[in-house]
């Protein structure tokens, strides 16, 4: 990363001031995005190198984002191609807290402020393969919080809509995806977010295909489960970040008009969620907590 | 403070029993203290563990005191002096500096930084500990010789102390609770001032005791605002937390008292309908904007307190769960079990109750309800609607003395622990849940009326959901009246219906005299229209088949190192194989069964049917019934499993009040073990060499200590069942424990002389009627809850007594021998490992009673009590070549009877 080149003008400062972190200066992206950006995973070397180049990124960072990807292949989180090109073209680390930055490919949850947290990579990637987006589907997600989510899913579908609640937390969120769209991260301009309650959903752009809820609750929001296509699925985790559950919602309508919502397991059978895996190098070893 | 040789010795005096009393009140005021300030900031257990291991203060310094006891002994006026003029700076300092390392829970094993942060917040709570104990423990050792009336004031100072810091709860909001041990130590030292100085140096004392305290509490008031301290770090990931960030929150009514600091915030961003199906969304115009307050408990929440609502907005009510019983019961007369915030009454309200009785065991919530008028305006007055009568205490105990009859009985999400869980369930003992509690509501019913259980159903695997199962049953086997035919299918299998819903709720309907088909059908209809899942009704069809996978997979899921299936590529295989049709079965009749369904069939199946014993012992949690001696739905992960879990404790996280117990237990007893071993290193041949019998007197004092830690903690949790509030019954424990323990401990230096043959008979007699506690005291405390408040106060104050009287003896008995005898080393070390092993009682407490029962509790009370007996002949031999004691009557400590 020999350029280094900072935005002029007092709200770009701002905006650059809240994403640069030590060791991190935020240089161009090489290549702009678009869709049919592939980074190579027949090994280590080659994904940094194609990502420093096309990309920009940096090298320490983009070694533990391919460590964390054997992880995901490992403990069956990613499923299919799109989804790990998704992983793999997502850079956590501008979504995570400066405190947090040598964790930012941990197995872990971690905090963000507001009491929020960013999702483990293996629960965001889980939940992301369980949704099987395809291109071109709209996406809507309740709880933008870090915008990892968002921007995972902005890999996937160029639709995508996201809520988040807590006003300076969107606007921090909003903030990070314009300055790196403005960087070349072109992808994240395909997020549209607002603050706002995310309980009535975003009606004037459903229905939608595939929605995201990250936020407790006593039951679904209807205004969700109508804004849902037929055929649709919603998932949202339930329970504690450690015993957390995937729940999976199916809304299905019958020839006669008939609408049926089901429940089930992201997975419908009994799986463990937290990956009990850990990487040691390059290789993965037992159990993280070991 | 300057010391002479010529130092007159500690005399007895009152003032100096005030001041040992007012500074035992002081830390008993600071354990509790920490506490509330843990509750309200984070997450309880932690001050629990706080407060624990600063007590181990109490064993540090009497190891140092031991080792350096010439020092103290010379120095006791300074010491003791300085310990309490520091009491107060020391606390406002070290809990400002605590309070900006505030840590969180949920990261404690993810984020490196959590354990120091939880280790900076222990050393830093620690050190008003030492002073207190620095205090206590100068003044005992130069008291050595009246220790018993010492003893007495310590005792006595420390259960008054905490009956006042109660008192100041209603007076003082968290943040500001630190005041009362600083009040309450600074009336210990004036005390201890006038009773040990003389003439104009009284006066200087006391002018400096004044205006250090007087610059501590400035400190606490004025440092935070000038330099952006916190005085209290609430946790962002408290409820409360994120009301307050909602855009148009705002705060509609606050009350601190005792029973919690209850706020209640206003916003539209407030949405409850407690399990609602899924099919609401489809079939009925919107659920009603801003039905709901939020009401918060030390900041837990929230739980929604519901608008009077119009008749037209009130359509939704249909699709909650709670309204089972209403599809058959018409007309009813009804009770509601917990009052929360009044969505159970508006439903039994609206579905045409002809009278709803409905309870709350939380005074201040009522007063609340009663007396706000926001809350008055928001709710219609609902308690004051003519068709409701109000109970204002615990629906339990109400039913219990009450024989009148209902058509329904309504017990429904009494807790918000569905929304979010901080830090995981509290060991709390629930006993509106417990076999005993259904069995009271059953036979509160009508022939025909129906008992209704809902609970949130968030738990994959299973777990409290199955707890509920297994207590209904057995109840209902319980009040079947007929002998014969009890244990038999037939004695319950008519009786229920259970449905559930995915990650939701789960709710059980019991009806008197069983269901008849047209129930079941009418039943079974809803189930369907709703989309919840049939778990159980009279005839379900069964499949014993799947049941060794199932079991064998729950299992799996917790504590199989292999990764997990390739589920998701199977299944991304098999939709790409069939595009065009609906994955999952969506169009056939009869969805795939989850797991979670299944395994409460199987449940359903083998406690009716039988079996359920061997199911639930190979099912992966612990799953029987609550009862009043066992009454928690926490605790769930088998003892036996627990060196398994230690790798994976994130996916118990909901579990980690008890594992934290666990861990708490063993720091205690390391630290305990330590605090024996420092001494003996340092001075076993010096200091110990010529007193005989070391280890039978470690082993006493262990035994005291454990013992009556236990006996007090079992106590708290046991008399809840009479007074149904947790805070309530620690005061009246406490409290009369120690003030009888004092009255004991006092009545002691009478029977000093024949403690040999004494004092065996009342460590046999402790043991005795502990034990016998254990056997009948459930069933005594549920006849008690049923008098007037005013009365099963009294009474319980009353029943702690006899036990409580006599344990106050063995202590100071055997500490006074040990002073007279010479062995004042001992009579250190004693003290501390007396307080050690307290922490390691205190911990084991709730690991006795989650998996053996509060019962068992007791009996492990009065086993350390008997163990005492053999080990207290050895305090009482004589240091070796000084032969027996000449004339013990005319000590010094005997003197002092004025």
């Amino acid at each position: 990363m020999d350029r280094r080149t900072f935005l002029i003008g007092a709200g770009s400062l701002a905006a650059a001031a809240l994403l640069w972190r030590p060791g991190m200066a935020l240089a161009d992206v090489p290549k702009a995005y678009d869709a049919s950006l592939t980074p190579p995973t027949t090994g280590r070397d080659d994904y940094i190198k194609w990502m420093v180049s096309n990309r920009g990124e940096d090298p320490k960072f983009l070694g533990e984002h391919w460590d964390r990807y054997q992880a995901l292949l490992h403990n069956h989180d990613i499923w299919d191609d799109k989804d790990g090109r998704a992983f793999l073209l997502t850079p956590r680390e501008f979504f995570v807290r400066t405190p947090n930055l040598a964790r930012a490919y941990d197995h872990a949850f971690l905090d963000i402020g507001f009491g929020v947290t960013i999702s483990g990579p293996h629960a965001v990637a889980r939940m992301t393969s369980s949704l099987d987006i395809k291109p071109g589907e709209k996406v809507l997600e309740i709880g933008t919080g870090s915008g990892y989510q968002s921007a995972y899913l902005s890999h996937l579908t160029d639709k995508v809509w996201s809520i988040e609640i807590i006003k300076p937390l969107a606007e921090r969120t909003r903030a990070t995806y314009d300055e790196l769209a403005a960087k070349g991260y072109a992808e994240f301009k395909a997020i549209a977010s607002k603050n706002a309650d995310g309980y009535y959903g975003w009606a004037e752009n459903g229905p939608f295909d595939k929605i995201v809820v990250t936020c407790g609750i006593d039951h679904i929001p209807p205004p969700l489960l109508q804004q849902l296509k037929p055929g649709g699925i919603m998932v949202i985790p339930v329970g504690p970040p450690g015993a957390q559950r995937v729940l999976k919602v199916e809304k299905t309508v019958a020839a006669d008009g008939s609408i049926t919502v089901a429940r089930s397991d992201i997975f419908n059978k009994i799986v463990p969620f937290v990956p009990f895996t850990k990487l040691e190098g390059d290789a993965i070893q037992g159990n993280h907590n070991k | 403070m300057r010391d002479r040789i010529s130092d007159p010795p500690l005399a007895p005096s009152l003032p100096l029993y005030l001041g040992v009393g007012l500074v035992a009140g002081a830390v008993i005021a600071l354990q509790i203290c920490i506490m509330r300030i843990f509750s309200v900031g984070s997450w309880a257990h932690f001050g629990s563990l706080v407060v624990s291991l600063a007590m181990l203060a109490f064993g540090l310094v009497s190891a140092v005191m031991c080792i350096g006891k010439g020092f103290f002994a010379r120095r006791w006026r300074l010491v003791a002096g300085l310990s309490v003029v520091l009491f107060a700076p020391l606390l406002v300092a070290a809990n400002l500096m605590a309070q900006q390392v505030p840590f969180n829970a949920i990261f404690l094993l993810s984020d490196p930084m959590q354990k120091w942060r939880l280790a900076a917040n222990f050393a830093l709570y620690l050190v008003p500990f030492l002073a207190g104990a620095l205090f206590l423990g100068t003044v005992f050792l130069k008291a050595d010789r009246f220790f018993a009336r010492v003893y007495f004031a310590d005792l006595v100072g420390a259960g008054l102390g905490g009956l006042v810091f109660l008192g100041t709860l209603f007076l003082l909001p968290p943040e500001n609770l630190v005041v009362t041990p600083i009040v309450l130590a600074l009336a210990g030292g004036l005390c201890w001032f006038s009773a040990t100085a003389s003439g104009r140096r009284v006066l200087r004392f006391d002018a400096l005791l004044l205006g250090v305290g007087g610059l501590a509490v400035a400190a606490h008031v004025v440092l935070p605002p000038a330099l952006g301290l916190t005085t209290l770090a609430v946790s962002d990931y408290k409820g409360v937390s994120y009301a307050r960030k909602f855009p148009d929150s705002h705060l509609v009514y606050r009350n601190y008292s005792p029973f919690g600091d209850i706020a209640v915030y206003g916003s539209s961003y407030l949405h409850f309908a407690p399990g609602l199906s899924d099919n609401a969304a489809f079939n009925m115009p919107q659920v009603p904007e801003n039905a709901y307050l939020g009401l918060y408990i030390d900041g837990e929440g929230p739980s929604g307190i519901i608008r009077d609502l119009k008749p037209e907005e009130t359509a939704y009510f249909r699709f909650l769960p709670m309204v089972y019983p209403y599809l058959l019961a018409q007309n009813s007369d009804t009770f509601v079990i917990q009052f929360g915030g009044g969505i159970s009454t508006d439903v039994a309200l609206r579905d045409g109750s002809k009278s709803v009785t409905v309870a709350e065991s939380n005074p201040e919530i009522l007063k609340a309800f009663r007396t706000d008028k926001t809350l008055r305006d928001f709710t219609g007055d609902v308690l004051n609607d003519p068709r409701v009568h109000v109970v204002d205490y615990d629906g339990r105990l109400y039913l219990a003395a009450h024989p009148a009859s209902y058509d329904v009985v309504d017990l429904s999400l009494a807790d918000s622990a569905g929304l979010s869980a901080p830090g995981g369930f509290a060991i709390v003992e629930k006993y509106a849940y417990t076999r005993q509690a259904m069995e009271t509501y059953m036979r509160a019913l009508k022939p025909g009326g129906i008992l209704s259980v809902t609970l949130w159903n968030k738990e994959e695997p299973p777990k409290s959901v199955l707890k509920l199962y297994a207590t209904l049953v057995e109840a209902a086997r319980a009040v079947e009246p007929d002998d014969a035919t009890r244990a038999t299918p037939a004695a319950v299998e008519n009786s229920f219906f259970a449905v559930s819903s995915y990650l939701s709720t789960a709710t059980v309907l019991y009806k008197k005299g069983g269901f008849t088909p047209a129930d079941i059908a009418k039943l079974r209809d809803h189930t369907h229209a709703m989309s919840f899942d049939d778990v159980y009704w009279p005839g379900i069809p069964f499949d014993a088949s799947a049941t060794d996978k199932l079991l064998a997979d729950y299992r799996g899921s917790i504590f199989s190192d292999a990764p997990s299936p390739a589920a998701g590529k199977a299944a991304v295989a098999g939709a790409a194989a069939t595009e065009d049709v609906e994955d999952d079965g969506g169009a056939g009749p009869a969805p795939k069964v989850l797991p979670s369904t299944q395994m409460g069939r199987l449940a359903w199946h083998a406690l009716v049917y039988g079996g359920w014993p061997e199911i639930a012992d190979r099912y992966v949690f612990d799953s029987r019934a609550l009862t009043n001696d066992r009454p928690y739905f926490a605790a769930y992960v088998k003892p036996r499993d627990l060196p398994n879990l230690l790798d994976r404790l994130e996916i118990v996280q909901d579990e980690w009040g008890y594992l934290l117990l666990w861990a708490t237990l063993g720091i205690a007893a390391i630290a305990a073990v330590s605090l024996v071993i420092i001494p003996v290193v340092f001075g076993w041949r010096s200091v110990f060499s010529a007193a005989p019998g070391k280890g039978r007197t470690i082993l006493y004092f262990a035994c005291l200590g454990l013992g009556y830690i236990v006996v007090e903690v079992g106590l708290i949790a046991d008399y809840t069942l009479a007074l149904n509030n947790a805070t309530v019954s620690a005061s009246i424990l406490i409290t009369s424990m120690l003030v009888f323990s004092g009255l004991g401990s006092l009545t002691a230096e009478r029977t000093l002389d024949r403690a040999r043959t004494v004092l065996p008979a009342i460590l046999l007699a402790i043991g005795v009627i502990l034990i016998g506690y254990g056997f009948f005291l459930d069933r005594a405390l549920v006849l008690i809850g049923t008098l007037p408040y005013a009365w099963r106060l009294l009474i319980c104050f009353l029943t702690v007594a006899p036990p409580a009287f006599l344990m106050g003896f063995p202590m100071p008995t055997a500490m006074t021998w040990l002073a007279r005898l010479g062995k004042e080393h001992m009579f250190l070390w004693a003290w501390g490992i007396n307080g050690c092993f307290s922490v390691v009682g205190a911990a084991a407490v709730p690991l006795i009673a989650t998996a053996f029962g509060l019962s068992t509790v007791l009996t492990v009370g009065g086993i350390a009590y008997l163990v005492a007996i053999p080990a207290f002949f050895a305090v009482v031999l004589p240091i070796l070549g000084r032969g027996r004691p000449s004339a013990p009557g005319l000590s010094p400590g005997l003197s002092l009877k004025v």
